[in-house]
């Protein structure tokens, strides 16, 4: 354990008493002798009649002291935050919005977001310290506060200029993240640049996990209706539903060659144009590339007179020639067709690429830009997992900012 | 990493793992809270009972203080043991097995293992008395259904669901049971880890196993001929069966033992996924999980001869011995189940405690409703008054809600439980 990569689940200050839950545990051996006494908070007094699991929420509760609304939308609010023990150690407090359609209990976005992030703790993924109620029987998440925005916005904004380097840094924390979920057995589904936020101190950190799950035993069927289309790989376009990490390694792959173009790679209209964008691009799917293709579901057998050859490393190296050789063999291997011969997340960080020059750019050191805490309070209100074709379409991320200026 | 530091990231073992010693202390803490908290609101009723009844009738509070101590008072109410309690929830805990199979296509095995987990879990912190088991029930089944992607319309779980109660019912524990849970809906299961084990002995069977990195001189066909040469597990085992057979066998007994045994025992609280399922096929097949495990850590005595005796000193045979002790154990407790079905002493016994729990249920925490969303009902009646549309029945809604709400606030500022203050005081030490 002593070389794991694992990161304390609250701010630093309170690690120690971090985790209010353990109290389950302490509470069966406790012993009123040992430690000093100290004085009961307000909040647990008032409410002194309550039961031990609504005693740790309320002790949760009042750990936290929210500040400015930083962003609003139809899933949620995003408030900034801090911990009252100390005000220096900022938290985004999520609070998930009651859905009145919803009438199924807490919604399926809300579960899956706050089952995948209890387990998951890396520093390539956004921290859930902790989660809470309040009075009106809302959730609210407390998240790691992470001020500069995303990679989208690097990506976009023409007056930051990045390099190799930079995109090294930024692949590797990406790819280890990712990594992490799926030595969890759990899959995204939802990686797009968007969800890659900035920590103060450049670190990269996966969020969203809206559309996350377990991987599925074997037989057992999952919706292919996940991954936003540009950063969705052929075998969920063509209707599989049973798949693997590696959907998620073809999203990694798009942000590769995102970062590299400054423009997403394959942006198609709908999913019949994307599946065809992918094809122009990277090669027509055929029985002899990718054995069983044409069994999938939604498979569309191509127009004969436009059968495009499998691309081979030429092609990624004349499209994608800042990262060189090595840097074109390893999205290539992220861009199989077929995901039997696409590479796993695990075989990624293996890869040549990472020890060829130019080293990685330090994460202090990577081009940053301001403005981030809008953009969080963007990126965490959007509903969990949002796909386009849900009838939130664009409603969520027509945010009103105004509230905050 | 390895996979155990994988493990040990998790809420399960983060938040419930125990030691027998610290469950069974939990327990009875919880247990204990529960118990004085029903005598103080029944006692509080028959105060106001009688201060409404006989107002001359002297001083009932200074009466009450002298007795309050004791046990000896006539009225006063039996409540559960924790043994009982247990007992209890051991028999919901085989409903929602039962349940299951109503549903068509039955629900899926895992959503309700996950479920009586919830439900076991949930139960660690709250006692029956406060809470009824037959309102958590529903509630805990309906989330494992969320949590574990099963997709169903909390209508359409009612519908199948036996009984009165309504979609509203089911729903309305649901952020009790979740804050119960303290968050945490991931639940680590044996099965997978059967299944794994299941594949790489079918592998050995037919010879394509890869050799175990301890013994690289082992060949495909050494451990498929050790398989082979394995005695067969102790009657009833039908002989000379072939070792697909036999294999077969295993894994179906395995995963019966692991649908309801390592379910409904506290095997999940005390074990780890991995050791629950060993100790599973261990009952089921024993030569063919020792030679399973033996495949992973070296024969027994394998070592000893071929370095002289320094057994003791060999990393994998301390791990062996240490896991070996651990599985029996956990093969015992798995063994120590009997469904109440086939047990009549086990169900007259349940009858009397469901009929004590009648009589000790804590009046104020009847009404779970009280624990609705309020917000839904208040969105609902808001749309309906910004539309222009009939209030009338949301707003009584709301004020009905309100009044409860209200009623519920009023309650603790009057009744400040004296015990409860002490138990925070000794939480936030504790915490240090």
């Amino acid at each position: 354990m002593a070389v794991s990569p694992l990161i304390s689940r609250s701010p630093s200050a309170t690690a120690s008493s971090s985790n209010a839950a353990m109290k389950l545990k302490k509470v069966a051996t406790q012993s009123s002798l040992n430690g000093p006494e100290i004085a009961p908070s307000p909040l647990s007094m008032q409410n002194s009649d309550r039961e031990l699991t609504e005693q740790l929420n309320d002790d949760v509760r009042h750990k936290y002291i929210k500040d400015k609304k930083l962003g609003e939308g139809t899933y949620a609010v995003v408030f900034l935050g801090h911990l009252r023990s100390e005000p220096s150690s900022f938290v985004a407090i999520k609070k998930i919005k009651v859905n009145a359609e919803y009438k199924d209990g807490l919604s399926m976005d809300a579960i899956r977001e706050v089952k995948y992030l209890q387990e998951l703790a890396h520093p390539n993924i956004i921290a859930l310290h902790d989660v809470f109620s309040s009075k009106d029987k809302n959730l609210s998440l407390v998240l790691e506060y992470l001020p500069l925005g995303d990679l989208e916005m690097l990506i976009k904004d023409a007056n930051i200029h990045y390099g190799v380097a930079d995109i090294k840094a930024w692949m590797g924390m990406l790819t280890r993240g990712v990594w992490f979920c799926h030595e969890n057995f759990v899959l995204h589904r939802d990686i797009k640049p968007n969800n890659l936020l900035i920590a103060s101190d450049g670190e990269v950190k996966l969020a969203d996990f809206g559309l996350a799950r377990s991987f599925a035993d074997p037989y057992l069927n999952m919706t292919h209706q996940v991954i936003t289309r540009w950063y969705r790989p052929p075998e969920l376009l063509y209707g599989a539903r049973q798949y693997s990490g590696v959907v998620d390694v073809w999203s990694i792959g798009m942000v590769f060659a995102e970062l590299i173009l400054r423009v997403p790679f394959v942006a198609g209209s709908s999913d019949l144009d994307q599946i065809s964008k992918i094809c122009e691009a990277f090669g027509t799917p055929t029985e002899a590339n990718w054995p069983g293709v044409t069994k999938l579901p939604n498979y569309l057998a191509p127009d004969n007179n436009h059968m495009v050859p499998l691309q081979g490393r030429e092609f990624f190296l004349r499209q994608f020639p800042t990262v060189g050789a090595v840097g074109a063999d390893l999205l290539m291997s992220m861009c199989a067709l077929d995901p039997r011969k696409r590479s796993s997340a695990c075989q990624i960080l293996q890869h040549g690429w990472w020890l060829t020059e130019p080293k990685p750019t330090n994460k202090e050191n990577l081009p940053r830009k301001s403005g981030g805490t809008k953009k969080m309070g963007d990126d965490l209100t959007r509903r969990g997992g949002e796909v386009d074709d849900t009838p939130f379409k664009n409603a969520a991320r027509q945010l009103d900012f105004n509230a905050m200026r | 990493m390895i996979e155990d530091d994988f493990y040990r990231a998790s809420s399960q073992f983060r938040l419930w793992s125990f030691t027998e010693a610290s469950l069974h202390s939990l327990r009875s803490e919880t247990n204990a809270t529960a118990s004085d908290r029903v005598r103080a609101a029944l006692r509080r009723a028959r105060e106001a009972r009688q201060s409404t009844a006989s107002s001359a009738a002297g001083t009932p509070s200074a009466e009450d203080t002298t007795t309050a101590g004791g046990d000896q008072q006539p009225h006063n109410i039996e409540c559960l043991t924790a043994e009982e309690e247990q007992q209890l929830i051991r028999y919901y805990c085989e409903q929602i097995i039962e349940l299951g199979e109503r549903y068509k296509p039955p629900l899926p095995t895992i959503v309700r293992a996950t479920a009586i987990q919830y439900f076991r879990r949930f139960y660690l912190t709250n006692s029956p008395m406060a809470y009824h088991p037959k309102t958590i029930m529903p509630c805990a089944l309906f989330l494992a259904t969320k949590t574990d992607n099963y997709y169903l319309s909390l209508r359409q779980f009612a519908e199948t669901f036996p009984g009165d109660a309504t979609a509203d019912d089911i729903i309305a524990p649901e952020f009790l049971v979740m804050q119960s849970l303290r968050f945490t809906f991931d639940v680590r299961h044996p099965f997978r880890g059967l299944e794994g084990g299941v594949m790489e002995l079918q592998a050995i069977a037919q010879g394509i196993a890869h050799p175990a990195p301890h013994a690289p001189q082992q060949t495909p066909d050494d451990l498929r001929r050790d398989l082979l040469a394995l005695p067969s597990p102790p009657p009833p085992a039908v002989q000379s069966s072939s070792i697909t057979d036999r294999l077969a066998r295993a894994h179906h007994n395995t995963r019966e033992t692991l649908k309801a045994a390592a379910q409904i025992t506290d095997a999940y609280f005390l074990y780890t996924p991995a050791q629950i399922w060993l100790a599973a096929f261990l009952i089921a097949d024993r030569p063919m999980a020792e030679f399973y495990l033996s495949s992973k850590l070296g024969m027994p005595g394998q070592e000893e001869e071929e370095q002289g005796g320094g057994g003791a000193g060999n990393p994998l045979y301390e791990l062996r011995t240490k896991m070996f002790a651990t599985v029996n154990k956990c093969a015992d407790l798995l063994q120590s189940y009997t469904p109440l079905a086939s047990d009549p002493e086990q169900k007259k016994n349940l009858r009397a405690i469901g009929k004590k729990l009648y009589h000790c249920q804590n009046p104020e925490k009847a009404n779970i409703s009280g624990q609705k969303r309020i917000p839904a009902a208040a969105a609902a009646a808001a749309a309906a008054v910004s539309s222009g549309g009939d209030p009338g029945t949301s707003e009584s809604e709301i004020e009905r809600l309100a009044k409860k709400r209200k009623l519920e606030g009023s309650k603790k500022d009057l009744f400040g439980g004296d015990l409860v203050m002490q138990r925070t005081k000794e939480n936030q030490a504790d915490e240090q």
